[in-house]
């Protein structure tokens, strides 16, 4: 079965001015033609049936804004073929528009001035919404999230999170096959980031809308995919089940220590004193996390030298979680 | 999906414009201090026309009411451009912070979506005191008012609105290019000053350039002249509604080509 987006192959190149340093180098720089090619995205294919949350991983610099660009019809890839939803999204910008709905986290597409409700409206006109969608997608709004307060509040007056829950709920509006979104919990608090994680899940789940994510956070991928895709300076890394992704670390285990004292100062000495056992240490405020391979060394061992010169009030061992696979994966790749 | 035709368009953009009209009574003091700041510009603008005219009784074989004329006819035909297309000095913003690219994921026009979101109240003053103005000179002048004259006055006026909406848009376009179009649209915006002079007294370079490079001439100039001169007019004053047409097209075209070009590259 050929999915909603089928992507063969595709590449974008840029061209660069290559700069030189200095106010000399600048005025030089006014006339060069000294140009370079740089690969934001090389060769990727993949296939996205309808109905799936896809979650697109990969550093800053990556290129996934560039592969979205291409999929909304806003850049024209250099080679290879994308169609969404049986479209072009190049050459029929307009047409695709229709049937897509994206979200780039922190700038809001909604009328500035505007309340919530009369955005809608003429979103409705603009997207040419029969009466009867409307409707029920403001009814199914309403059982979701608690819109009332919202619907009548310009957007400028609104909260971060109040702007991100009215753009993803204003991208749904003309219930499109796909929606992308760009990082839409960042700056976002706990609450509501998992109030717009159980949206963005109910909303894929009534109108089997296709979900494209893009984030850093991987409690939005916890949350809600199943399959991710990573790349990394523009190549595909990886494209598969997230639990496949896991079992490629199945002989990782994060080893978690509560230790007496300063954290981050003890996290420090740690890191000095276990340099043999090739782990590696990260710190927040409750707990010491050490990521330990059990074919290089045993969680025993590791526990055992930290207990020799360390006072532990609390332990515990977990798998790898999520973040510290995609951390593993942007330093060192897929084997 | 129904065809997007210009009936689509037009409601689109009257709903747009109630909504923005709504949203603009809520920033009052803005509402009121630019509105008199509009008032005295033209009051000033006034004042010097008056002193200079005090002066030298005639320009160029023009009287003075023939030159107000020019002037009224001038600030009518700058309405538009100022009502419904001032979000072009905007621009340089949205895509200088990237926010541009918000535009091209909606199903419809992208410069119309653009030059939509704003509608400039402040224009109606000055469509006020150009009107006004034109009238005084009219009747002092002692034009026939016939059927026929104001059916070709209003075809003018919207030729020469055309001219300068596509001066401005092209100007604001270098902003893809070059990202701070401020100061090409200041430029434009300055030229603009000359329209209200009979073209006939800058030297043929200028007369020139003014006609087929920067078209400012065609904002005041060859239009009005159907008007005041009627035994005389040249070529180029029945050609200008089609110069019109043909600038602002070219201006539409360079504006689409530029945003394409950018959100090309863009952030």
């Amino acid at each position: 079965m050929s999915g909603i987006i089928e992507i063969k192959n595709i590449s974008k190149e840029f061209k660069v001015l290559n700069r030189r340093e200095g106010l000399k180098g600048s005025i030089r720089d006014l006339f060069s033609r000294d140009y370079k090619i740089v690969k934001a995205v090389d060769n990727i294919s993949m296939s996205i049936p309808q109905g799936e949350i896809v979650g697109y991983l990969g550093p800053n610099g990556a290129g996934k804004s560039t592969t979205i660009k291409m999929m909304t019809g806003v850049l024209e890839p250099t080679s290879g073929e994308i169609l969404v939803n049986g479209n072009i999204p190049y050459k029929d910008r307009t047409k695709n528009a229709q049937e897509i709905g994206v979200v780039f986290g922190q700038r809001s597409q909604l009328w500035w001035a505007l309340p919530l409700i009369e955005s809608f409206r003429l979103l409705k006109d603009i997207y040419q919404i029969p009466d009867d969608n409307y409707n029920s997608m403001i009814s199914l709004y309403k059982s979701l999230v608690d819109i009332e307060d919202l619907l009548h509040k310009p957007v400028r007056q609104m909260s971060l999170g109040q702007r991100t829950l009215s753009d993803i709920l204003a991208a749904f509006l003309h219930n499109p096959k796909i929606v992308f979104l760009d990082e839409p919990t960042i700056g976002l608090d706990v609450s509501m980031k998992s109030k717009i994680r159980t949206l963005i899940h109910a909303l894929n789940k009534e109108k089997n809308t296709t979900v494209i994510l893009t984030t850093h956070d991987m409690g939005d991928v916890d949350a809600l995919c199943q399959r991710i895709v990573i790349i990394d300076k523009g190549k595909m890394l990886y494209d598969n089940d997230i639990e496949h992704l896991k079992g490629f670390f199945g002989s990782y285990r994060t080893l978690k220590v509560r230790p007496a004292g300063d954290i981050g100062k003890q996290a420090e000495e740690l890191e000095k004193e276990l340099k043999n056992l090739s782990v590696s240490i990260t710190a927040d405020d409750e707990w010491i996390s050490i990521l330990v391979n059990e074919e290089k060394s045993k969680v025993m061992e590791v526990l055992g030298t930290i207990q020799k010169t360390h006072d532990i009030r609390d332990m515990k061992l977990e798998e790898i979680s999520t973040e510290e696979v995609i951390k593993k994966i942007y330093e060192e790749g897929v084997e | 999906m129904k065809r997007k035709n210009l009936r689509f368009y037009f409601r689109i953009y009257r709903k747009i414009l109630a909504q923005d009209l709504k949203s603009k009574m809520s920033y009052r003091a803005d509402f009121i201090i630019s509105t008199i700041g509009m008032i005295c510009t033209n009051i000033a603008g006034f004042i010097s026309f008056w002193i200079l005219f005090r002066s030298f009784p005639e320009v160029n074989g023009w009287s003075y009411h023939e030159i107000l004329f020019l002037y009224g006819f001038s600030l009518v035909s700058l309405t538009p451009v100022q009502c419904f297309f001032d979000n072009n000095w905007s621009l340089r913003m949205y895509v200088y912070s990237g926010d541009f690219i918000k535009y091209c994921f909606r199903p419809i026009n992208l410069f119309f979506y653009y030059q939509s979101e704003v509608f400039d109240v402040k224009g109606l003053g000055q469509f006020a005191f150009g009107i006004g103005t034109i009238i005084y000179s009219w009747s002092k002048i002692g034009l026939p008012l016939t059927f026929l004259m104001v059916i070709k006055m209003i075809i003018f006026l919207i030729t020469a609105s055309l001219i300068m909406i596509a001066v401005m848009n092209a100007a604001a376009a270098t902003c893809f290019w070059i990202t701070n179009s401020f100061y090409v649209m200041d430029l434009a915006l300055k030229f603009k000053d000359y329209a209200r002079y009979p073209i006939t007294i800058f030297s043929p370079v200028f007369r020139f350039i003014f006609t087929f490079v920067m078209p400012i001439a065609f904002i005041a100039y060859y239009p009005s002249l159907v008007i005041l001169r009627p035994d005389e007019i040249p070529l180029l004053s029945w050609l200008s509604p089609l110069f019109g047409c043909l600038f602002f097209w070219l201006s539409y075209k360079f504006w689409m080509y530029g945003a394409m070009k950018y959100s090309g590259t863009g952030s």
